[in-house]
């Protein structure tokens, strides 16, 4: 058979068909690869192919090895329970950073902390938190925290440093001497129930709680008033007058943001136009005077005699509310409200306007004292409110609760001699700092050397630590258990939300280790077993619940609070024997000084906190430093200007300060901001500002941060305060009210409103276009923001600085204008240097709708997304700044460096501290532009919701960090293309307007008008 | 016809004397048949030192970041585009004296045009530097290209920085082939007069077989004549282009629509000003007074007059219209300018750019080398501060006075802007010595009676 003949069949029907398929027969006829011409074919030879293969796999292999930081990621071998990689877990906690215990939820990722947020729930601060808290988490991971105890400057470990402890603890006791407990006062009752049976355990221990800052004067006050030294709480919201006595209320006294949350809620357009009025007689420009609607300048050394004269007025006019008595009109007659006006020149119909109100709002008006003024004040105070019935406003059932005593400078003299005489064996510093708290003239820590044992428990290395012995690092707020009671009503617990990430222990733990006088006695769960105890004997057992203990205190760490049951309070009667004339004579007209906290550090307990460093001063706007504030007057007699050095002198202290010029501040008045110029402390807070500590008064019985007779003389040396806004001198026409010019703030009294309610939109001009507008048919994002509600306390910033990971870029960047803050607070100053009337606006990326900077981006790194964010492409980037030039609003923010690792030395860029950053949020390299998000993850995040629930995407639920921070509840952010969102009343409403409207720019942030409640039609 | 009238038929001599063919071949490769001289080595070490400072302050720049600079938040743009604009607009004259003089015939052109298209080439180098330099990433200016990618992504043509990157590069791809193109012949000569092989194998490929037969001198007319009709359209367009970076943001002071033909007179007016300052030299030094002569000066000196006075009319009608369009920020950007913080730097602009250039009204000065000299440096001088207040004081005080400030320099800033004069210096320097830096063949061109003429004959 021929090779042509055979026939291959694979089946019986192939085989019966005559013709089988060409293809089949014949897979290699003639012409099938007739088309087939490799020289047709790509001009790629399959060695060709291999080379270019293996080629550009080379060049991937090269491309990929890229500039960027490679860190090695690892995936969980086993999920902890209760924990969703990618999903944040939320756990109710207390705030530690002052004594007000705010109740605070801390978001944690994948087992670490991030986020610091108010605890909705919590009755007092109902979600919110202040700037303070919001960048505290920044601590937990502070790079100078101390990671193993040591004895001098050699590494111990904890059992032997216990047992020795010990040891010469008992000795000491048995010889007698006395053992120093050194603490800030206490809120917690379990740590002070633990404290107790420390002195118990060791007889001669004696323990001194203090306070930079504290209301001591206020308690003293109301103690000798009342008979109590429960301070009430003031109902603020109810207040329709307040006048406010050299007090800071909305930034830095008492619960402040408490404060703040219910004084802002008598100012919502949105409820009613019955505005609260804000009188502020002050010597300083505080953030609460910013806020006034009429500001009366009155020395601190005067407020005795203005309470006085306003009280003989009211008395005079025969508005009292109470039988006063002849002695105290005796007293009265002396003082008149007229003299007083005349004496310190006041302006007599702002005065007039004040006493009207405050009599024709008898029971709705409140009088409130600073709690830096003597006691003398605070108890006229309490009488004026009598006699005009405010005492209503007082609000009982949340008094703040007692700390107990604390100790004075006074006390501290007294400690310090004894110290010096040998009288003490050991000193304990309890988490406290007062080698840099007390006036370094009384030479504390030189006297620290005449006692044998000194134990420092503290979080990282502070001035009190340097001494050769003990340094006991302790735990972060974050990772230890705790409870505090600051006002009555509410018990709050705090919970571990990390394992300590050093060899620490938490404070108590290491007292309790001591008082079981065992080093072996020590374990984890501790204090928290002992906390549990305290717990079930002074709360759960008098609450009288029917559910069982393990129930109860699981619910209370899920709350992280219990509102404790209504103690029936006895009825507070004035004491009117309290009331007595001051002896020594009233104000003089010299130099005087007030000193106050810091806004941001505190008492110089966050000036290792480089975001709190950064946030600009809510007035001056200087950040990274403390200055002495002098009013423009004060400047052009002494011939000073900012940034000149003075020197401060009182008695024989002194302190060298720069000048900042102050509109508003009092001529002859200095006001210093402490907290500043710590020496031993970590990279991001050395050298900033000066330790102007020694100017405490420390003139027995008197106020230790007012000073009169105060001496300043010009040094002639300069000094480089850096701000985050220019200086104008307020007079100078050239670039005078610039603000209200150009339409950037509008606003107006309430009585204009009224009268004309489209003000904010009259000058608004009709835009036209030539194109069509892009619409946008689905959700739109949108934010209002409430100046009549906004206090400009900086909350905002803080938060978003968290959130958003904003990086520090210290002192010398901010010199040159390179903050990188996504928000700020916008300040403005109109009216003259003496009596300035201050404008806030926070001002962030406006999200645009024609936005200006996306044109002009060559490669498109920055757009538009259909639900109407700006968008910025970080990966796409490469820095051209066209951008941020084509801003009008100049929101946004360049990476002039890598500044992760620029700021003090790559001080942040350690193992640690970048476990601070959101994972949500790209970290920006060099060289790429960035700028407000409107917590675009946030949004995300709601997709991914609704979505996976099948529903619409919701506005209301996306909140975004600033708003959720602002305690005065002024920022609103949702769908705009909801008629019924918030956000679109906003937009609505008559006095929503927009910045730069006549650009056409058309932002996406509407700012509603703020209304002055003032009599007069002018501002 | 009488006496009186003056005869415009007649050729005006623009070289002087009557140099024979020879002596101007001799006279102008000189420079290339001789070893350079030691003041020419002093001159590039002080040029390639300037280099060398903005080289090292450019790698620092690179290395920790644009934060070595000036530039702040309000202040994005600082001395990198300032420089940009100013080498950008000393690019100008060349492609304008080679391509729009010879369109126009005049003849005064041939001797200066060769070394006044040098240096555009060498300027618009300068000038491309910046944009590339200028960014926070420079590593990624291939973002800035139109290139087909797997991301799909594009570049954004609304963008005039965009338009930028396309009128530079035409620019300079434009005027280099023009400039060489204008070379073939000379390179033929030079390739004919030299005795080293080496020069002979370079002069061989360089002037791509020219013979200089009729018909070579043909086509090489028509394409010279081509090139400069694509020449004229750039001149004007590149620095229309590079006005819009200005002109199409919303900022006050940039928004403007004077800003192409302001920005076009401009920079005409500092290329002349350069183009003049560096002549006045190379003429001296290489003996060329008779063929770049006074009088070719003094017409320069009369366009830097013209041009000076468009510019100061520019700077006239910006303020009025900021006070004629009743915009309050646009009034208080001009007002701002002439007496805010940087009234200084606005005031060296006007004196430099307006006031000393109206001197060259007086013939005497227009012809007299050392006041010529010293007007023309204080125009560059002048046109430099113009690009920086325009580009820096409407940025540091713009629509919110809250986020005002204030511009200050750093020592990188100032290395970097010395560098680009050392870089565009030591190109110059070595121009002058591998090149004919006057063109030979047009030069013969315009000598008396190298042309047939109907006249005295």
């Amino acid at each position: 058979m021929s090779k042509e003949n055979k026939k291959y069949w694979k089946s019986i029907d192939e085989y019966n068909k005559k013709e089988l398929p060409v293809s089949k027969s014949d897979e290699f006829m003639e012409g099938t690869t007739d088309e087939f011409d490799p020289s047709k074919l790509d001009g790629l030879s399959r060695r060709k192919f291999l080379a270019l293969l293996s080629a550009s796999t080379a060049f991937a292999v090269t491309a990929c090895s890229d500039y960027h930081d490679q860190k090695e990621l690892a995936p969980y071998i086993k999920r902890p329970d209760g924990l969703l990689p990618g999903k944040p877990n939320y756990y109710a906690s207390t705030c530690s950073g002052c004594s007000q215990a705010c109740g605070i939820l801390i978001k944690t990722r994948e087992g670490r902390p991030i986020k610091v947020d108010g605890n909705d729930l919590h009755p007092i601060n109902k979600g919110k938190i202040c700037a303070t808290g919001q960048a505290s988490v920044y601590n937990l991971y502070d790079p100078s925290r101390l990671q193993f105890p040591t004895k001098g400057k050699n590494k111990v470990d904890w059992a032997s440093a216990d047992s020795d402890i010990i040891n010469k603890l008992d000795k000491i006791v048995k010889s007698g001497k006395k053992i120093a407990v050194i603490t800030h006062p206490i809120n917690s009752p379990t740590e002070k129930k633990l404290l107790d049976e420390f002195k118990q355990r060791y007889s001669t221990a004696e323990v001194y709680s203090y306070e930079l800052f504290n209301n001591c004067n206020k308690k003293f006050a109301w103690f000798k008033s009342y008979g109590s030294p429960e301070i009430p709480s003031i109902k603020w919201d109810e207040a329709d007058i307040i006048l406010s006595l050299e007090s800071d209320f909305l930034a830095k006294e008492a619960n402040h943001v408490e404060a703040t949350r219910l004084f802002s809620s008598r100012r919502d357009i949105m409820k009613s136009d019955h505005f609260n009025r804000l009188y502020v007689a002050e010597a300083g420009m505080s953030l609460t005077n910013t806020n006034s609607d009429y500001r009366i300048q009155v020395r601190p050394d005067a407020q005795y005699d203005f309470v006085l004269s306003l009280m003989s007025e009211v008395v005079k006019r025969g508005a009292s509310v109470i039988n006063v008595d002849s002695s105290v009109k005796k007293k009265l007659s002396n003082y008149s409200l007229d003299s007083f006006v005349t004496k310190w020149n006041l302006d007599a119909i702002k005065v007039n306007y004040l006493i009207d109100d405050l009599v024709n709002n008898k029971g709705k008006a409140i009088v409130y004292a600073g709690d830096v003024l003597p006691a003398d004040v605070h108890i006229a105070v309490n009488l004026l409110n009598e006699i005009l019935g405010n005492t209503k406003l007082y609000d009982y059932d949340k008094a703040y609760v007692n700390t107990g005593r604390q100790a004075h400078l006074d006390d501290f003299k007294v400690l310090i001699n004894s110290f010096n005489k040998s009288e003490f064996g050991a000193v304990i510093h309890y988490d406290v700092n007062p080698a840099f708290h007390i006036p370094s003239s009384m030479n504390y820590a030189d006297a620290l050397k005449n006692v044998g044992l000194v134990v420092s428990l503290v979080e990282s290395e502070n001035e009190s630590t340097v001494s050769d012995t003990y340094t006991l690092p302790i735990n972060h707020a974050f990772e230890s258990w705790g409870d505090a009671q600051a006002r009555k009503n509410v018990y709050s617990l705090r919970q571990p939300v990390i394992a300590p990430l050093y060899n620490s222990r938490q404070r108590e733990a290491i007292l309790l280790t001591w008082i079981t006088s065992s080093s072996e006695a020590y374990n984890d769960d501790m204090y928290h077993q002992y906390l549990m105890e305290s717990c079930r004997e002074n709360i759960y057992n008098k609450m009288k619940l029917a559910v069982d203990f393990k129930s109860f205190w699981f619910a209370a760490l899920h709350d992280g609070y219990v509102e404790l049951n209504k103690q029936s309070t006895k009825k507070h009667v004035f004491d009117l024997t309290a009331f007595d004339l001051r002896k020594h004579s009233s104000a003089s007209t010299d130099f005087g000084l007030l000193l106050s906290r810091s806004y941001f550090i505190g008492d110089g307990r966050f000036a290792n906190n480089g975001w709190l460093q950064e946030i600009p001063h809510p007035i001056s706007k200087a950040a990274w430093d403390n200055y002495a504030a002098i009013a423009p007057s004060t400047a052009k007699k002494m011939d000073l200007e900012i940034g000149d050095v003075i020197k401060v002198s009182v008695g024989d202290n002194s302190v060298n300060l720069p000048v900042m010029i102050q509109p508003g501040v009092l001529q002859d008045m200095i006001t210093v901001e402490l907290g500043y110029g710590r020496t031993v402390i970590g990279d991001a807070g050395k050298d900033a500002g000066i330790n102007a500590n020694d100017l405490l008064n420390q003139q027995s019985g008197s106020s230790p941060w007012i000073t009169s007779g105060v001496s300043i003389e010009k040094t002639g040396e300069e000094y480089e305060l850096v701000s985050t806004q220019e200086h104008h001198p307020l007079d100078e026409d050239f670039v005078k009210d610039f603000h209200l010019k150009r339409g950037i703030i509008r606003e107006a009294t309430l009585t204009e409103y009224k009268k004309n309610p489209e003000f904010a939109r009259e000058h608004d001009e009709e835009l036209v276009s030539i194109t069509s507008e892009h619409k946008f048919t689905e959700t739109k994002w949108g934010m209002a923001i409430d100046m009549n509600k906004c206090v400009s306390c900086a909350t905002c910033v803080a938060s978003c600085d968290v959130e958003n990971n904003v990086p520090v870029v210290g002192k010398d960047q901010v010199a040159n204008g390179r903050e990188m803050h996504w928000i700020r607070i916008d300040r403005y100053y109109s009216g003259t240097p003496e009596d300035p009337i201050v404008s806030n606006q926070p001002m962030l990326c406006q999200h645009c709708d024609n936005a200006p900077c996306e044109n002009v981006c060559p490669v498109n790194a920055t757009n538009h997304s259909p639900d109407g964010l700006n968008q910025m492409v970080y990966n796409r980037c490469v820095g051209t700044r066209y951008c941020a030039n084509n801003c009008p609003y100049k929101v946004r923010r360049f990476n002039f460096f890598n500044f992760l690792d620029h700021f003090a030395d790559s001080y942040y860029e350690n193992e640690v501290t970048p476990l601070v950053y959101n994972p949500e949020v790209t970290i920006r390299s060099r060289g790429v532009m960035e700028k407000c998000s409107f917590c675009v993850q946030k949004i995300s995040e709601e997709r991914e919701d609704a979505i996976r629930e099948g529903r619409e995407i919701k506005g209301e639920n996306v909140v975004t960090a600033c708003q959720q921070a602002c305690p005065a509840d002024a920022i609103v952010f949702g769908d705009v293309n909801d008629p019924n969102s918030r956000v679109s009343q906003y937009k609505k409403h008559n006095l929503g307007y927009l910045v730069l409207q006549n650009l056409n720019v058309r932002p996406n942030v509407t700012y509603v008008a703020k209304l002055r409640n003032t009599h007069s039609e002018d501002t | 016809m009488s006496s009186s009238v003056p005869d415009y038929s007649k050729n005006v001599s623009v070289i002087e004397g009557k140099p024979s063919l020879r002596s101007i071949d001799d006279l102008i490769s000189k420079p290339l048949d001789t070893k350079p001289d030691k003041k020419y080595y002093i001159a590039l070490a002080v040029t390639t030192t300037m280099l060398m400072i903005g080289a090292i302050a450019l790698l620092a720049s690179f290395y920790y970041g644009t934060g070595l600079w000036g530039n702040n938040n309000p202040v994005g743009w600082g001395f990198p585009i300032v420089n940009f604009v100013f080498w950008v607009g000393i690019g100008h004259a060349g492609t304008l004296i080679s391509a729009i003089l010879f369109l126009l015939r005049q003849k005064w052109r041939n001797g200066i045009a060769r070394f006044a298209e040098g240096m555009t080439i060498f300027a618009v180098m300068t000038a491309g530097i910046f944009p590339a330099i200028h960014v926070g990433r420079p590593w990624l200016d291939g973002y800035l290209f139109p290139y087909p990618n797997q991301h799909s992504l594009w570049v954004n043509f609304n963008s005039p920085l965009l338009w930028d990157v396309f009128a530079v590069s035409t620019y300079f791809t434009v005027s280099f082939i023009f400039w060489y193109v204008g070379l073939i012949p000379d390179f033929a000569i030079l390739r004919d007069r030299t005795k080293s092989k080496i020069k002979k194998t370079i002069y061989s490929i360089t002037s791509l077989g020219w013979r200089g037969s009729n018909r070579h001198w043909q086509h090489y007319e028509m394409v010279y004549l081509v090139l400069a009709g694509f020449a004229t359209p750039l001149v004007l367009s590149v620095h229309t282009i590079v006005s819009f970076d200005f002109a199409v943001a919303i900022l006050p002071g940039w928004h403007s629509t004077i800003f192409p033909p302001y920005f076009v007179a401009g920079a005409v007016f500092s290329g002349f000003a350069m183009v003049q300052n560096v002549l006045i030299f190379i003429r001296k030094i290489f003996n060329y007074e008779h063929i770049i002569t006074i009088d070719t000066l003094e017409k320069m000196n009369k366009v830097i007059l013209l041009t000076g006075s468009l510019v100061g009319y520019a700077y006239a009608m910006e303020f009025f219209i900021a006070w004629y369009s009743g915009v309050q920020i646009e009034q208080f950007t001009f007002v701002n300018r002439a007496f805010g913080p940087y009234a200084w730097a606005y005031w060296i602009m006007v004196s430099c750019n307006v006031l000393f250039p109206q001197l060259f009204w007086i013939k005497k000065i227009r012809r007299t080398i050392p006041l010529m000299f010293i007007i023309a440096v204080l125009v560059n001088v002048g046109m430099w501060f113009e690009r920086y207040v325009i580009t820096v004081s409407s940025l540091a005080r713009d629509y919110l006075p809250s986020s005002w400030a204030y511009f200050t320099p750093t020592l990188t800033d100032l290395s970097i802007l010395l560098g680009s004069f050392g870089f565009f210096f030591t190109f110059l320097l070595l121009f002058t010595k591998t090149l004919p830096v006057v063109s030979i063949v047009e030069v013969k061109a315009v000598v008396e009676g190298s042309q047939p003429s109907h006249k005295d004959h």
